[in-house]
């Protein structure tokens, strides 16, 4: 019997079987694809954000420490790769004679390295001038010394005599916040800025010249270890591994008892890693969710349509005698052919649709298959609830009689009555207002906290917008088309001629089939309109990062004594070169804090570089711009100075800079007028910018350090032939925005969205197509037989068309434009509640046109196909159809 | 003598047969016959015997699998429907989401007639059968007495020159049917419309002129 059930079944039923596993196909295969996308994107995150951590521990010393119990700690830890030992010792200053003058620094520091700590942290230290091996002078101190390699300087030890060196290259510290980190404060404590003045030697010479300073002083000298660990035995989730770090070094300072201290910077980067990762799984909520829930939706529909059969075909068992229990083994056989088939399409979509969304190795084939484990479940789950569950449930609850009666629910369904739609569209106004007002976080990842949370709260606003939305269309097509005959008919002329009267009142009376079809295609275009305009607002904002991190297209960076400036009439003339801006980079003296500031010529940056309103406090870009050039002594500084000075608009604020003819620090006085958030290269600390000529004015040095070019191509093919050009420049850099996008720190905006906007799009036109093609499906009957009948009244081809194309074209109409508009307010209140994804926050939605125009093209060409398939099923011969009335 | 030119519809050995699977359903075999204008024609036989598959292919619905049909007053089989030939169905043939007024209008949409003028004629029609004051009534809130009688005004709208009925009474009772009758007949009475009534109703084919027999696929014309 269950043979002659399964041959009847994929005889009769073909369709609606295919719809359902196609449903539950599109389910699996979008929760499946999102899931691999996260698991992936979170261990991209991870590996990018350790490969960048330019040395994972340094772990110092304490006064009474035995560096042998110390080292044989560090190197029996688990993960353990290798250590070098630095030595670090504060010295009283700095001097060097030069050019007939004197140059002499306040305080600083002396750090003693082995040869191969450049190999074993080749970050931390990059060569500018000169030789990577002897005495090394830091890029700023020889600046302050103007000296250059070959050049003497003094080390005025403290406590003892001084003693004089040769230097041997110039070099940069990148990662100078690191290696002078105060080690074991508390956390919250505000940062310490790096020293000035800095030295390296050699171990050997530092030993020589230090070890009487560090017997005389030892509270002047220290020592630390800089650990590497193995990264790849690290867990591939951001808050494990930041766990695991975390636990790694707690369990080395509890062994060496306190003798030593751990500065935990891969744990610090993981830290901020694990709160991008949390951001990573609620976008997938936020975006992946509402396409779940479309497709149950519509496997749900599919399988709703052919109640009417399932009624009469378990009354007749029924009438025959068949058990409960035999219903439900009959019933089981299609729910297991709708699940394993739908699973199985959706697993075959998903292998395909990885391929594309992320790089596939051994680590994501591996997540691929949990993932598809874990959605086919769901899947199973999901034919079963669809189809066995209501089966179940009429098998068990309704006698034979009752089972044979089709009862027409009459009246307004349970959400108009209660307003649902209203409901759900103000509570999620409320969410948003709130949200919008209390700068609400919706990912907590405290410092120094292993825990970390996600306010699930904020998904509100967005999903009930999405389902009030609408429903709100819904009745507002409901209770409209009777009243809006007229302007429909004139709609439909085109299509229906002079049929279109009794097409539009032939679709009025219909306005519940009507409508759950817009319903459906709204939910779709809601969906791949918000995804795709978060997606394009996201991606616009992952540039922004990059262009502020760069400066500009292409941005060549020199300094002092190798001014990238020198080269810009060559660099002018090059081609793809739209416009090329010098700027200044010096530093300042702000009371005792030392920032970097930036020389700019006002009027003229914004044409190489981006000058976003999000930069400026109080005014926009060209504002502040404008007003910089209007006060050739102004100055932009950061809040955080304003604050600390209590500056008003057109305070006085006096600036140390350095001097070209003495090389010292002197006052200049500037001209407070406004508050900068952001800058182009800028540092995430507090920073100045001026106008250039006044500083060229005032301290006697035009150097202008940057440039920043403005591409009219592909930017790294510029930057390659801007790398010729500087060549004669020693240590000038050359940088592109596409390299430091891709290679920007691991935040949530260097994870590519194009591939999960892609799925989206499929997946969406999907949607449109199921939903257009559900709505003929579900009126398959009743077509057949007006089709019958209109033939034979003597209704052409065209005519008998004209009623399903003037279906289709209400439903995706109605659809589209109501999606639409739901989906650009859906992506608003994504924006908002998600502000912690973007750095800086974005100004205004960016409307992806190429991808809407491409949503509308295939939803038309979806629909199309959806009516001539309908088409093809609705002209079956019209005398049997005939014989059937 | 008759005027074949003058024939609503002509059929000479026509025969149709249909395939079921691998069986093959001779539904009609060697029909010969002739409708003229006026004719009141009832064709009796039992359920399956070729009534339905001799009244579409009459109204060009279908086609013969050998045989000639034409019709020599009328024209092609193309040009048929909507204005020269009309069906009435048994039951259930109202398209279920338009009012009374618009099935009723139906035909003439279909062949081009504006929307007002359609609508004026359709309207002309139901009232001709009483049915005026359910005009914007859909067929779920008529009987099916009612529903039936507005088949017959969607057919009678077009003035058509030949009306094929099929089992029009076959679903009502008695007096419904005997009233339904009346008003078609009725109707037709000043007008050259020839009517072909397929039925199992004897009341109903005693009020008709002839009589033709079906039985087996196998059509035998009988006068009066």
């Amino acid at each position: 019997m269950i043979n002659r059930w399964l041959r009847g079944l994929f005889t009769n039923r073909a369709g609606r079987l295919a719809g359902a596993a196609a449903g539950v196909a599109l389910t699996v295969t979008l929760l499946a694809s999102m899931g691999i996308f996260l698991a992936s994107s979170s261990v991209t995150m991870t590996q990018r954000a350790v490969a960048e951590v330019p040395v994972d521990w340094q772990v110092q010393f304490n006064s009474n420490a035995d560096e042998a119990t110390v080292r044989d700690a560090v190197v029996s830890t688990p993960g353990y790769k290798s250590l070098q030992t630095v030595e670090y010792a504060n010295v009283a200053g700095l001097s060097a004679r030069t050019g007939g003058t004197v140059q002499t620094t306040g305080p600083g520091k002396v750090l003693g390295i082995s040869p191969r700590y450049g190999a074993a942290f080749p970050s931390m230290i990059r060569l500018l001038t000169g030789s990577d091996q002897g005495i090394l002078v830091a890029q700023q101190t020889a600046a302050n010394l103007h000296v250059k390699e070959g050049d003497k300087v003094t080390i005025m030890r403290i406590g003892l005599l001084p003693v004089q060196v040769t230097v041997d290259g110039v070099v940069e510290l990148p990662y100078a916040d690191f290696l002078f980190q105060a080690i074991g404060v508390p956390s919250g404590a505000a940062p310490q800025a790096p020293p000035d003045n800095v030295l390296l030697l050699p171990q050997g010479a530092w030993y020589r010249i230090f070890d009487p300073q560090a017997q005389q002083r030892p509270d002047t000298v220290q020592k630390q270890f800089h650990v590497r660990l193995f990264h790849r035995r690290l867990p591939t989730d951001p808050t494990a591994a930041y766990t695991n770090v975390i636990h790694l070094a707690n369990n080395l300072e509890a062994r060496v008892a306190g003798s030593a201290l751990v500065g935990n910077n891969l744990a610090a980067r993981l830290a901020a890693v694990r709160a991008d990762a949390l951001y990573a799984r609620v976008l997938f909520l936020f975006l992946g969710l509402p396409g779940a829930i479309l497709g149950i939706l519509l496997t749900l529909s599919v399988t709703a349509s052919g109640r009417r059969h399932l009624l009469q075909e378990q009354a007749l068992l029924r009438v025959r005698g068949a058990s409960t229990g035999q219903i439900i083994r009959y019933e089981s056989t299609e729910a297991l052919i709708v699940g394993v088939g739908g699973i199985l399409l959706g697993a075959a979509l998903t292998l395909a649709a990885r391929n594309i969304l992320v790089q596939t190795s051994a680590l994501v084939n591996r997540l691929s298959l949990w993932w598809l484990a874990a959605t086919a479940t769901a899947g199973l789950l999901l034919a079963t609830s669809a189809v066995l569950f209501p089966a179940w449930r009429q098998a068990r609850r309704n006698t034979v009689t009752a089972s044979r009666a089709l009862v027409r629910i009459s009246g307004n369904p349970l959400w108009k009555k209660l307003y649902l739609d209203v409901l759900l569209l103000g509570f999620a106004v409320f969410v948003y207002w709130r949200t919008a007002q209390s700068g609400y976080q919706v990912v907590l990842a405290p410092e120094g906290v292993p825990q970390i949370s996600v306010h699930y709260e904020a998904f509100i606003a967005p999903l009930c917008f999405w389902l009030g939305g609408v429903l709100l269309a819904r009745r507002i097509w409901e209770n409209g088309a009777p009243r809006a005959r007229r302007p429909l008919s004139g709609l439909l002329r085109g299509i229906a001629g002079n049929l279109s009267t009794v097409v539009t009142a032939s679709l009025e009376r219909q306005r519940l089939l009507v409508g759950r079809g817009i319903a459906l295609v709204a939910l779709a275009f809601a969906f791949a309109v918000s995804t795709a305009v978060f997606n394009t607002t996201y991606n616009a904002q992952a540039r922004v990062d990059a262009e502020l991190t760069n400066g500009s297209d292409v941005t060549v960076t020199g300094s002092t004594g190798a001014p990238a400036g020198l080269q810009l009439e060559e660099i002018r003339k090059l081609a793809n070169v739209e416009a090329a801006q010098p700027m200044m980079h010096r530093f300042a003296y702000v009371g005792s804090d030392l920032q970097d500031m930036y020389g700019i010529d006002p009027a003229h940056i914004a044409e190489a570089a981006r000058m976003s309103n999000a930069y400026f406090a109080g005014g926009s870009a060209s504002e502040s711009l404008s007003l910089l050039a209007r006060y050739p002594d102004g100055v932009l500084v950061s809040e955080e100075t304003r604050q600390d000075f209590q500056l008003n608009p057109g305070d006085h604020l006096d600036l140390r800079l350095q001097f070209a003819s003495d090389h010292r620090y002197h006052t200049v006085p500037f001209r407070f007028i406004g508050v900068v958030r952001e800058f182009p290269t800028a540092p995430s600390d507090s920073f100045l910018v001026a106008n250039s000529a006044y500083i060229a004015r005032q301290t006697g040095s035009d150097v202008r350090e940057v440039i920043l070019v403005r591409s009219s191509g592909d930017p790294s093919a510029l930057a390659a032939r801007l790398r010729k050009v500087v060549s004669t420049l020693p240590g000038v850099k050359v940088t592109d925005i596409g390299s430091v996008q891709k290679a920007v720190s691991s935040s949530l905006t260097s994870v590519d969205l194009h591939g999960l906007t892609r799925l989206e799009l499929v997946f969406a036109v999907l949607m449109v197509m199921g939903a257009t093609g559900l709505v003929f499906a579900l009126g398959l009957n009743e077509r057949r037989r007006n089709f019958a009948i209109l033939d034979a009244l003597g209704a052409r081809q065209r005519q008998l068309e004209a009623f399903m194309w003037s279906e289709a074209l209400v439903v995706l109409l109605g659809g589209a434009i109501a999606g639409t508009l739901l989906g650009v307010g859906i992506a608003r209140i994504l924006v908002t509640g998600l502000k912690g994804v973007f750095d800086p926050p974005p100004e205004h939605l960016i409307l992806p046109w190429a991808y809407l125009a491409t949503l509308t093209v295939s939803s038309v060409l979806a629909t199309a196909a959806a009516v001539l398939g309908a088409r093809r099923m609705s002209r079956g011969s019209v005398v049997e159809e005939l014989r059937r009335l | 003598m008759i005027n074949i030119s003058n024939l609503c519809v002509r059929m000479a050995d026509v025969r149709r047969t249909y395939l079921q699977g691998r069986t093959s359903i001779h539904a009609l075999v060697a029909a010969t016959c002739t409708v003229a204008p006026r004719e009141r024609i009832a064709v009796v036989g039992p359920s399956g015997s070729g009534k339905s598959t001799l009244l579409h292919l009459m109204g060009g619905i279908d086609t013969p699998t050998a045989g000639l049909i034409a019709w020599p007053a009328l024209g092609e089989r193309e040009t048929l429907r909507p204005f020269k030939v009309a069906f009435v169905f048994q039951t259930m043939s109202l398209i279920s989401s338009l009012t009374a007024l618009e099935n009723a209008a139906l035909p003439l949409l279909l062949a081009g007639t504006e929307v007002s003028e359609a609508e004026q004629t359709a309207f002309e029609a139901l009232a001709a059968i009483g049915l005026e004051a359910a005009a914007d009534k859909l067929p779920e809130e008529l009987s099916g007495g009612q529903a039936q009688r507005v088949a017959v005004a969607r057919a009678l709208a077009s003035h058509p020159r030949l009306i094929l009925a099929d089992e029009p009474t076959g679903q009502l009772d008695h007096p419904t049917a005997q009233q339904l009758f009346d008003v078609l007949l009725d109707c037709l009475e000043e007008t050259d419309t020839a009517l072909v009534v397929a039925t199992h109703d004897a009341a109903v084919a005693r009020r008709m002129n002839t009589v033709w027999r079906v039985h087996h696929g196998r059509l035998e014309v009988q006068e009066r």
